[in-house]
């Protein structure tokens, strides 16, 4: 069993995938499942063609704001999350409080940042980047306070200054986890402009979605969310795919 | 008092005093302002702004509950059964951790096409964000079951039974413990997004009753309550955490 | 009296990623009971292997190993316990419940099985441990617990492989003479495997010296002095260097291969 190659691995997973497709087909063409709720593959693939254009631009929408709440996720999460993380007394103090926050589901402040905010593509950008900001800024706390002090002794031993230090010695150490902050961070960020898309929006997939689904539109919809689906998981693999490139010495 | 704890204190106290002036100052009806938070819980604690409170209570915590429940059952079985059986488990294994790299509330209009407005559909949604991190949990849990012990025990005559029971489950509870506490942050989570996307019931529906008629410091009353649930089963899955860790360690 | 033990002509290869490996050839070993056999020989030399074909662990390709007159098909712990290098115990255990786990899953009642392992930390040198942790002992007493686990179950044979060797020196020195203190009250036949002349030497009533890979018994060091041993006196330093002669070439042919 342990000769299953990886190339194994992927056929058994590609050949499950289209069982279950056929499994799914034959069982919605023998008419056993209602086909408003549940639609046949076929119908799906069929909806898809049909939706294309519209879904698309739908889909780039919500990815654009995703794209700059992740920016500025990521640029705060790690800002503070250096700060908090080499300033001792700072962290102390701040640390129930991220916590808190943290923990808490950011949908309860949803409402009111709509009330605030109104429609439009503001409210999802900000609700965006506090989804994002958080677990970024736990893991890059950590990561900063956890560098191995000998590195740290090391620098300070070759004389080197505190800029020198972060930038030479920290900075390059917690790459990794920044880049584990920012994997994390993308799916924290899709998932909240998605959220206020479907909760008031009037554009971008999260509000294609609810539609679909109010319209019982159920091939569209399912296509709809596989585009989704697809879409999140080839950002992440990318990510991941980058990661790996970046990371090659920690092997 | 530490240095610390009265720093926190002052950010606590300055925070809300910030926060009162401020929200005074500009519109206290829409940022509710503390001291307009106060009355608020009381005319929602004595029932008089939602009737409904208890109802709405009960019915949150019976569709998280519900959910949790089946995501502990789903959990277990297909982590075990992709931990237990190592072919399953290199094949299925990278689907599972696919699929969690999909943020969960795509799979939300789909269930409300499915199962409509009620509870179900919070239970289910419920039920999918918890039922990820259970899986993964066991997965890498019995992963990480030392072989050794696992030689040791069968070499002292145990049956394959008796080495799940008596050798993996121990070694693997920490772990487990830990992934059943994020799955219940989850499921919770799940139910309270599920009612505030849409429902006809719950807390979720009560927040949005307020929202939607500009009832800004009960809504905010509305959103303590809920807070309180949140926190309440967390710190009880966490002092649940905190005995098992004592036990393992 | 027939052998408690027979190996019988036993033959191990093994696959590895490098190619085929022969551990074990045509190796026959009979041991009879109350013995302390040791088996010493160079990294590789498949004594391991050996061990854990007595106990069950281990499938002969060729040949067979019978344990009281009966073929080996598994592990048998009516008959037979295994001490490893790694004590194994299991860390949310206290020692108490570790000891008690052999009898545990012979489905002992829990008074019995509580009595069995109380009594045994007197012996172990573990009176006032009962209650603590894997976590909260030395690599000693660990051992020791992992010894007492293996006593509880009450068999006549007892495997033991390097038990002692992830201890330091001077642990190693205690923790000899009170294994052979416990072997002379218990009558029990031991099965041994070490590098340690030392050990082999004051602990054994016969020493097995085994080949470089593939094993195979080399020469058989039958040792009836009696206990405790004076391991300077010139007889003792005599064997030490007839068995380091045979030892020390199948050494060197271990340490070409690599």
């Amino acid at each position: 069993m342990d000769r299953l190659t990886r190339t194994g691995v992927a056929a058994l997973q590609a050949a499950s995938v289209l069982v279950l497709l056929g499994v799914w087909e034959a069982v919605a063409r023998a008419g056993w499942v209602d086909p408003l709720f549940v639609p046949a593959p076929s119908a799906v693939a069929g909806a898809f063609a049909r939706m294309g254009h519209g879904a698309l631009a739908a889909l780039g929408d919500t990815l654009v704001k995703t794209a700059i709440a992740y920016a500025l996720s990521v640029v705060l999460g790690v800002g503070f999350g250096i700060a908090l993380g080499s300033v001792r007394v700072l962290r102390e103090v701040a640390s129930p409080f991220v916590i808190a926050l943290y923990g808490m589901p950011k949908i309860l402040v949803l409402p009111w940042i709509m009330l605030l905010l109104g429609f439009g593509t503001a409210p999802a950008i900000l609700y965006g980047t506090i989804h994002g900001f958080f677990p970024i800024l736990v893991l890059v706390a950590g990561g900063v306070r956890d560098v191995d002090r000998t590195l740290v002794s090391v620098g300070r031993a070759f004389g080197a200054g505190t800029w020198q230090l972060y930038w030479k010695v920290i900075l390059p150490a917690i790459v990794p986890t920044v880049l584990a902050g920012m994997r994390l961070g993308i799916v924290f960020c899709l998932l909240g402009v998605l959220i206020v898309e479907m909760f008031a929006g009037v554009r971008g997939m999260g509000h294609v979605l609810n539609s679909l689904a109010n319209g019982f539109q159920a091939a569209e919809l399912f296509a709809a969310t596989a585009l989704v689906s697809a879409a999140s998981i080839a950002i992440v693999l990318g990510l991941d795919a980058l990661n790996e490139r970046l990371s090659h010495w920690r092997s | 008092m530490t240095r610390v704890v009265a720093l926190r204190a002052a950010i606590l106290v300055a925070s809300l005093a910030a926060w009162e002036i401020g929200a005074r100052a500009a519109n206290p009806l829409l940022y509710v302002p503390p001291s307009a938070v106060v009355p608020a819980l009381g005319r929602l604690l004595t029932l008089d702004s939602y009737p409904d409170l208890p109802a709405s209570l009960l019915l949150t915590l019976r569709e998280i509950v519900i959910a949790y429940a089946l995501a502990i059952a789903a959990g277990l079985g297909v982590g075990a059964a992709l931990g237990l059986n190592r072919l399953a488990g290199r094949v299925y294994g990278p689907i599972v951790a696919a699929l969690y790299a999909v943020p969960a509330v795509v799979w939300y209009p789909s269930l409300m096409l499915f199962f409509g407005l009620d509870a179900a559909s919070k239970i289910a949604f419920g039920f999918l964000l918890g039922f990820f991190p259970i899986t993964l949990a066991v997965l890498a849990g019995i992963r990480q079951v030392s072989p050794h012990l696992i030689a040791v025990a069968r070499a002292f005559g145990a049956r394959p039974t008796a080495v799940f029971v008596k050798v993996m489950m121990p070694a693997m509870l920490f772990t487990l413990v830990g992934g059943l506490r994020t799955g219940l942050a989850l499921a919770v989570i799940g139910v309270i997004v599920g009612e505030i996307l849409g429902s006809k019931a719950g807390m979720g529906t009560l927040i949005n009753h307020a929202y939607g008629l500009f009832r800004t410091s009960d809504y905010v009353a509305l959103v303590c309550v809920t807070l309180v649930l949140i926190v309440g089963s967390d710190a009880v899955a966490s002092l649940v955490e905190r005995r098992a860790r004592r036990w393992t360690d | 009296m027939s052998d408690l033990i027979a190996v019988d002509r036993v033959g191990k290869r093994y696959q590895t990623s490098s190619g085929p490996v022969e551990a074990l050839r045509d190796v026959s070993l009979p041991v009879g009971a109350g013995e302390f056999c040791t088996l010493i020989g160079p990294s590789g030399c498949g004594k391991s292997t050996l061990l854990g074909m007595i106990g069950g662990l281990v499938v002969p390709d060729d040949g067979r190993v019978l344990v009281d007159g009966r073929p080996v098909t598994g592990p048998d712990p009516t008959r037979v316990a295994t001490v490893f290098q790694d004590p194994g115990l299991f860390p949310w255990r206290t020692t108490l419940e570790n000891v008690e786990f052999g009898l545990e899953l012979q489905g002992v009642t829990r008074e019995r099985r509580r009595a069995v392992a109380t009594e045994l930390l007197g012996p172990l040198g573990l009176r006032d441990f009962g209650a603590k942790y894997p976590r909260e002992l030395s690599g000693g007493m660990r051992q020791r617990v992992a010894i007492g686990r293996a006593l509880a179950i009450d068999t006549p044979i007892v495997l033991m492989d390097e038990p002692f060797g992830a201890l330091d020196e001077q642990t190693r020195l205690l923790m000899g003479e009170w294994l052979l203190d416990i072997w002379r009250r218990t009558r029990k036949t031991v099965v041994f495997v070490t590098h340690s002349l030392h050990e082999a030497l004051a602990l054994s009533t016969r020493v097995v010296v085994m080949t470089a890979r593939p094993g195979r018994i080399k020469s058989v060091l039958d040792l009836p002095m009696p206990y405790p041993r004076a391991m300077e006196s010139s007889e003792m330093v005599a064997l030490r260097a007839t068995l380091w002669s045979g030892i020390r070439d199948e050494s060197l042919r271990a340490m070409g291969e690599r």
